[in-house]
């Protein structure tokens, strides 16, 4: 028997999983005390969101 | 009179420390999150495995492309090595694409991502656990 696994993300719902699951990668790796890890994961996540966003829009000009 | 400009002799190389921090970034590879588990640092370890084995997951899930050895391109082969990047995982996510990849649509594109970006975190995370087993990092 095999299961077979679909996901059919947005295009924000796939940048925001991305986001969060390296930003959480990055802050344990890079941190070593619980409190760090959280301000550089929320941080880490933070930038991801704004200049994915902010590419986003700067494209939008030459989108169609 | 002395050289004053040789350089200051390099300390000695602990070769069996070398071989230890080798075989953990190996096994770090091989496993994601084996490496720093072996150095009983735990919280690392679980998010090492945890967050390259979402992005397999969602990554086959959402049909991406995962990479053969007889790629076309240069492009080919280096998504081909940044998906072996991922170890064992790189099987799970052959295993869990029983429908094959497309790319037609954006979440095939975005899969293609997430399975690359799973390889090269794990690739990462076992070079620093190579790092922290030579303790240089922690």
């Amino acid at each position: 028997m095999s299961a077979t696994i679909a996901f059919n993300l947005s295009h924000l719902q796939a940048m925001l999983l991305f986001a969060l699951v390296i930003s959480i990668a990055f802050g344990f790796l890079s941190r070593r005390k619980p409190v760090d890890r959280v301000k550089y994961i929320v941080w880490s996540l933070f930038l991801f969101l704004l200049i994915g966003v902010g590419i986003g829009w700067a494209m939008y000009p030459f989108s169609r | 009179m002395t050289d004053e400009t040789a350089a200051p002799e390099a300390p000695p190389v602990d070769s069996k420390r070398e071989v230890f921090a080798l075989a953990i970034a190996v096994a770090g590879w091989i496993v994601p999150g084996l490496g720093h588990a072996l150095l009983k640092m735990w919280g690392r370890a679980v998010a090492c495995l945890l967050t390259v084995g979402l992005l397999v997951f969602f990554g086959a899930g959402m049909r991406g492309n995962i990479f053969t050895s007889g790629g076309n391109d240069a492009f080919d082969t280096l998504g081909y090595l940044a998906d072996l990047g991922a170890g064992s995982f790189f099987f799970l996510a052959k295993s869990l694409e029983t429908s094959g990849p497309d790319v037609s649509r954006a979440d095939g594109d975005y899969g293609t991502r997430f399975l690359a970006a799973a390889g090269v975190l794990n690739l990462l995370a076992a070079l620093h656990a190579y790092e922290a087993a030579r303790g240089r990092k922690a």
